[in-house]
């Protein structure tokens, strides 16, 4: 029972017992073998069984992962999800970068711009895309509205067709989105010293030098890290996808979580979802994991 | 000099776009709700017609038979408490414990959160559906709220510890003198000194659990049990083209979080440079 009266110092000099930290820790740990690790095996388990909802589970082997890689739905749902996660990173990142651009130039207000800019970032995923699926609505949509006021036509049923429905959702989710990656490179914009741009001003770099050769590389890690957050959250865009077209028309929007709801609580074939669900986080991870490794590798070398 | 004023002016020009982009469907969420159906129909972008504070009160009840966001909004409340007292108390706990190790175990227990953060929620999500039948936990806003704050623990967990690594330990050894152990130190001087970012951490915690959606969606089937967000999807097919009260829902489900921001929107925005994320 060594463990018991180990102790280690602490980062501040002082003594800690270790069965103290693990007794503190335990409530949060346990949560955590709850809610992710538990789940994480599970669904794995269930990704090599049969379970129609109810009833015990029943072990079939790769045949799950076999019926995915086969299925047209799949390959469908998977292109989708990635024109529809870079589609929504890259609109999201780029909009941030201008806002924190815009927001960190010392004018006045910029306080205030801040503060409302973060406004969609707290509203309730499913409320954005309620409000921004009827306004798109031929005739009777805000948006449909302001196009015939300018002499577009008001008539488009942008949700309603497989070439555009995608797309509105891209455009919702950089509506909701954005705030967010913006308000992180707003702060690392802001933690850039004054003296770089002004040793770049008298090297006589203008305004969008003075943006690609020092504020970019020097806001990089936080840039990184934004970047990969976004795949990886966008990659997982059930809500707004869910409230808007619910993977219409024509499945033109059935990205993965989608899929997986459907095959899964739809149609009551759980194994088959499980097994998208590993496949698809495998995909995430892995590149959450290269995108953060080299990040963090690039810091470390700087 | 000339040149500079004129890029400036762009700039305005600019920021002002966004802002009214930003706030363009708040203000048409606010008054379309008051506006009735047909006026909506006739002419979206006009505000003549009726004024129909009703909808608000069909919003309210629901549709006949139905359920509505007095429903609702006691449910989403009960998951917000939950989750975020769960969320900040065992958080801190072990943000502040862990803090007190060597850094080089720090680090290594630190990785269990962080990789945490990227796990997906559709990774995870049929296990829910398992684990909340098995155990007769469906419909139940306070189970789903204990899950929650499990999934808000990595972040919490991450942004506590990066406070707590920096907390003066000066005030630890005074405590210790005075004969404080670790537990009373936490609780009477390391607590009421963090409180800041204790409500930071909480903040963006029910700024995600008001909006959360998909595990709810899955977790919370019957109409009773259901939060804000699945019940404005409810909402939406049982109000099917009657926009009034669908709209009348969507004021009552932004107008509290609007005004927990313009309350504490420092507190927040402080919370997200402590590197607080959404999931």
């Amino acid at each position: 029972m060594t463990a018991v009266s180990r102790t280690v110092s602490g980062g501040a000099g002082m003594q800690v017992r270790v069965r103290l930290v693990l007794l503190a820790a335990l409530p949060a740990l346990l949560l955590l073998l709850v809610v992710f690790a538990y789940p994480i095996v599970q669904t794995v388990q269930l990704s090599l069984s049969e379970w129609r909802g109810f009833g015990p589970m029943e072990w079939t082997g790769l045949d799950n992962y076999a019926d995915v890689l086969s299925s047209d739905a799949f390959w469908d749902a998977l292109r989708n999800t990635v024109v529809f996660a870079l589609g929504a990173t890259i609109c999201i990142v780029a909009a941030a970068l201008l806002l924190a651009v815009a927001a960190t130039r010392g004018q006045r207000f910029d306080p205030a711009f801040r503060a409302i800019w973060f406004l969609p970032a707290i509203v309730p995923g499913t409320a954005a895309a309620v409000f921004w699926s009827i306004s798109v609505q031929p005739q009777s949509g805000v948006v449909n509205a302001v196009l015939g006021f300018l002499g577009l036509g008001n008539g488009h049923a942008w949700l309603a067709s497989p070439e555009t429905a995608l797309w509105v959702i891209v455009g919702v989710a950089a509506w909701t989105s954005t705030a967010f990656p913006f308000l992180l490179l707003a702060g690392a914009i802001d933690r850039v010293p004054a003296e770089v741009y002004e040793a770049a001003r008298i090297d006589g770099a203008g305004d969008a030098q003075q943006f690609w050769y020092f504020t970019i590389p020097l806001i990089r890690p936080v840039l990184t890290m934004v970047v990969a957050l976004q795949l990886i959250w966008n990659f997982n865009a059930f809500t707004l996808v869910w409230a808007m077209t619910k993977g219409g028309p024509a499945g033109s929007t059935t990205i993965l979580p989608v899929l997986l709801y459907q095959e899964g609580f739809k149609n009551g074939d759980f194994g088959t979802a499980a097994a998208m669900g590993v496949i698809s986080s495998a995909l995430l991870i892995a590149l959450g994991a290269v995108t953060l490794r080299g990040s963090a590798s690039r810091a470390a070398g700087e | 000099m000339s040149a500079a004023r004129v890029s400036n002016g762009a700039w305005t020009a600019l920021k002002l776009g966004i802002t009214a982009l930003v706030i363009l469907p708040f203000v048409f969420i606010l008054l379309l709700s008051f506006r009735s159906m047909a006026d909506i129909y006739r002419n979206p972008l006009g505000f003549t017609g009726n004024w129909v504070p009703g909808n608000f009160v069909r919003a309210w009840n629901g549709p006949p038979g139905g359920t509505g966001f007095s429903n609702y909004f006691v449910n989403s409340v009960l998951v917000v408490l939950v989750a975020v007292v769960i969320a900040a108390l065992f958080g801190a706990l072990a943000a502040y414990f862990v803090s007190l190790l060597p850094a080089r175990w720090r680090s290594r227990v630190l990785m269990i959160p962080l990789i945490a953060t990227i796990v997906p929620t559709i990774a995870l999500l049929i296990p829910f559906f398992q684990m909340f039948s098995a155990w007769g936990l469906m419909n139940s806003p306070v189970a789903v709220g204990v899950l929650y704050a499990g999934l808000c623990l990595p972040m919490t967990v991450l942004i506590l510890h990066a406070f707590f690594v920096d907390f003066p330990g000066e005030l630890r050894e005074a405590a210790a003198l005075d004969g404080l152990g670790h537990v009373r130190t936490f609780f009477t001087i390391v607590v009421p000194l963090s409180k800041p970012s204790l409500l930071a951490v909480s903040l963006l915690n029910l700024i995600w659990v008001w909006g959360e959606t998909q595990v709810a969606i899955v977790l919370l089937q019957k109409a009773t049990s259901q939060t804000i967000p699945v019940g404005v999807l409810t909402f939406q097919s049982s109000f099917m083209s009657d926009l009034g009260p669908i709209f009348a829902g969507l004021s009552l489900a932004t107008v509290p979080v609007l005004i927990v921001y313009f309350v504490f929107n420092k507190t927040i925005s402080r919370g997200v440079s402590m590197g607080g994320t959404f999931r």
